[in-house]
């Protein structure tokens, strides 16, 4: 996840926590693009038996902006009821759900979805119904057919599905919060004179930190020519109104009271409590001062942000972490020199002529966006899972797809990879262009380490695990001490 | 339909007054809102003394949070709707009414 619990307020209030973000041409229908939004972050499968959900009192958004000025141009916008058929059992559900409507399912959800454009909003779906949370082979004994059935259409003909999916990101959360701990590189980084545990003085495999865990997603499949400025089918690469910039939001209202038995009541405006375009960036980039307030901000006044784009901490972390590896970075950190191409990469898009036959870019509008460019068809022969870095103009940063490994892409752009695009006197140091987590065997596994197997059509992510089957894979290894 | 004076308001509302200091307040968004009718933040109008109207039965919560004891602004959310007054005698009354 890689926006999840990323700053103080939000990281206590998962319902509204937006945890990634995907953007692409849909392999399956090129002439659609589909975009996900993730929320619920880190859902242990066997959390019941109030499972998982999303918030009745969150409003949920996926922006989109297609002129380039970092503000909303089309809005799609969700809202969850939830409802309980049997007040009087603990149950989630009284026998087997076998589908959406079966009277043994306890408690549900609805939604309705809301589109705004044009300065003016319309409801576009209703009485949308999520599936039931994944819980076992008694309960939810054919679930793909129940998410199956939840796949529904909104006035414009786009395709829609909000439910629980088994969680499609993959990084080595327990590693790289460990002061910058990259397992296949371990053996090079400084341990601050630590006594470690040997097999830290080695090489190793990354572990998925979200290995088996669920999430709960928004997704949609919308027409192209829905999302262009003018209405137009994108079918120029180098055009710049084939490029769209999405983001997602999540609102609460301001004033929640508990009355005398515990039961809320809300009072207020909607308050912008949490946002995710590009992946990681207030997680990794902007600093814990500034983390809820970029949460409560637009991508429209990104520039004020912009410093911590120009000289990013971890740019100056790595020299120090991993001594004597990153030296050509350690002199452009010490140059002074601001990093123009992360700008570039995460804030204005990549602009013509800096990489051959690609752009995405929208303008000098400094937002950050999930900037894809609609019309790169999507790659069906060997794509890469490094996306733009490893020759694939279909994947990161060109709007993100589901296997993309945008961790790794993002810390090879961080360690100088993408300044020798703006700077061709600039060597990346030779470890910047092969460091990597350690969760793929390579650029063309799709399949990363502890992932579900992705979908082929729409939603993609894959079927969340179930929570009969998940305990027995979890057997950690309880180290009392090092 | 009796008009309430505001004193009435205040004491026949289900009323929370938070009297410590200015809540940080986020920017507006450009949150249309049109599932839950809602108001934003850039809705939220700062009216003067005396310019609101209450009158008749209240719906629903309304919640009064002192934002400024010295400028005696005050917010007064209500369904989705943020409205902001200035009245520093209220402001003070309520700040004594909670102690």
């Amino acid at each position: 996840m890689s926006s999840h619990r990323e700053a103080p307020e939000i990281s206590k209030d998962p319902a509204a926590d937006s945890a990634d973000l995907y953007a692409f041409v849909s392999p399956d229908k090129p002439d659609t693009v589909t975009i996900i939004a993730n929320y619920v972050p880190l859902q242990g499968p066997a959390g019941g038996p109030n499972f998982y959900e999303f918030g009745d009192d969150v409003l949920y958004q996926i922006d989109i902006d297609n002129n380039g000025d970092g503000v909303s141009d089309i809005i799609y916008q969700f809202q969850f009821n939830t409802s309980v058929g049997n007040p009087e059992t603990f149950l989630y559900n009284t026998g087997p759900i076998g589908n959406l409507g079966d009277a043994h399912w306890n408690r549900r959800q609805t939604y309705r979805v809301a589109k705004f454009q044009h300065q003016a909003g319309r409801i576009v779906g209703s009485n949308l119904v999520c599936p039931p949370c994944n819980i076992g082979p008694l309960s939810t004994p054919n679930y793909e057919a129940l998410a199956g059935a939840a796949v529904g259409k909104l006035a414009d003909g786009e395709r829609v599905f909000a439910g629980q999916r088994a969680d499609g990101f993959y990084v080595d959360l327990g590693a790289i919060f460990d002061l910058g701990d990259l397992r296949p590189f371990e053996q090079a980084h400084n341990k601050f004179g630590v006594s470690v545990p040997p097999q830290m003085n080695s090489p190793a495999p990354g572990i998925n930190g979200t290995k088996g865990l669920n999430v709960h997603s928004i997704a949609l499949q919308i027409p192209k020519a829905l999302l262009t400025k003018s209405g137009v089918y994108p079918t120029d690469p180098s055009s710049r109104s084939s490029v769209i910039g999405v983001w997602t939001s999540a609102f609460r209202q301001k004033v929640r009271m508990l009355g005398s038995n515990g039961s809320p009541t809300y009072a207020g405006p909607w308050v912008q409590v949490s946002r995710l375009g590009n992946p990681l960036i207030n997680e990794v980039i902007i600093p814990l001062g500034d983390k809820d307030a970029w949460n409560a901000t637009g991508p429209g006044t990104d520039s004020q942000f912009t410093h911590y784009y120009n000289k990013p901490e971890l740019a100056g972390l790595l020299p120090v972490l991993y001594p004597g590896a990153f030296p050509n970075l350690d002199a452009l950190n010490k140059s002074g020199k601001p990093r123009a191409d992360l700008v570039a990469v995460l804030l204005t898009g990549i602009p013509p002529g800096v990489v051959p036959g690609f752009q995405n870019s929208m303008g000098t509008t400094q937002a950050d966006m999930l900037r894809l460019n609609m019309a790169i068809p999507p790659t069906t022969s060997s794509p890469s899972n490094i996306g733009l870095l490893g020759g694939d103009a279909a994947g990161f940063p060109n709007g993100r797809r589901v296997f993309d490994d945008v961790t790794t892409i993002e810390i090879r752009a961080i360690a100088g990879v993408t300044y020798a695009l703006i700077d061709k006197s600039y060597k990346p140091d030779d470890v910047a262009t092969v460091v990597h987590q350690g969760l793929t065997s390579g650029p063309n596994d799709l399949n990363a380490e502890g992932t579900a197997q992705f979908l082929p059509g729409f939603p993609y992510l894959g079927q969340p695990y179930a929570g009969w089957d998940v305990p027995a894979d979890d057997t950690p290894t309880m180290v009392s001490s090092y | 339909m009796s008009h309430l004076s505001r004193r009435a308001f205040l004491t026949k509302s289900s009323l929370a007054a938070a009297t410590a200091g200015l809540l940080a307040s986020a920017p507006a968004t450009a949150l249309p809102g049109l599932l839950a009718g809602a108001g934003t933040e850039a809705d939220a109008a700062v009216a003067e003394e005396g310019a609101v109207e209450l009158g008749g039965e209240l719906e629903g919560t309304v919640v009064a949070h002192v934002r400024d004891l010295t400028t005696g602004e005050i917010s007064i959310y209500s369904g989705t709707q943020e409205t902001v007054i200035r009245d520093p005698g209220m402001a003070a009354r309520l700040a004594r009414a909670a102690r």
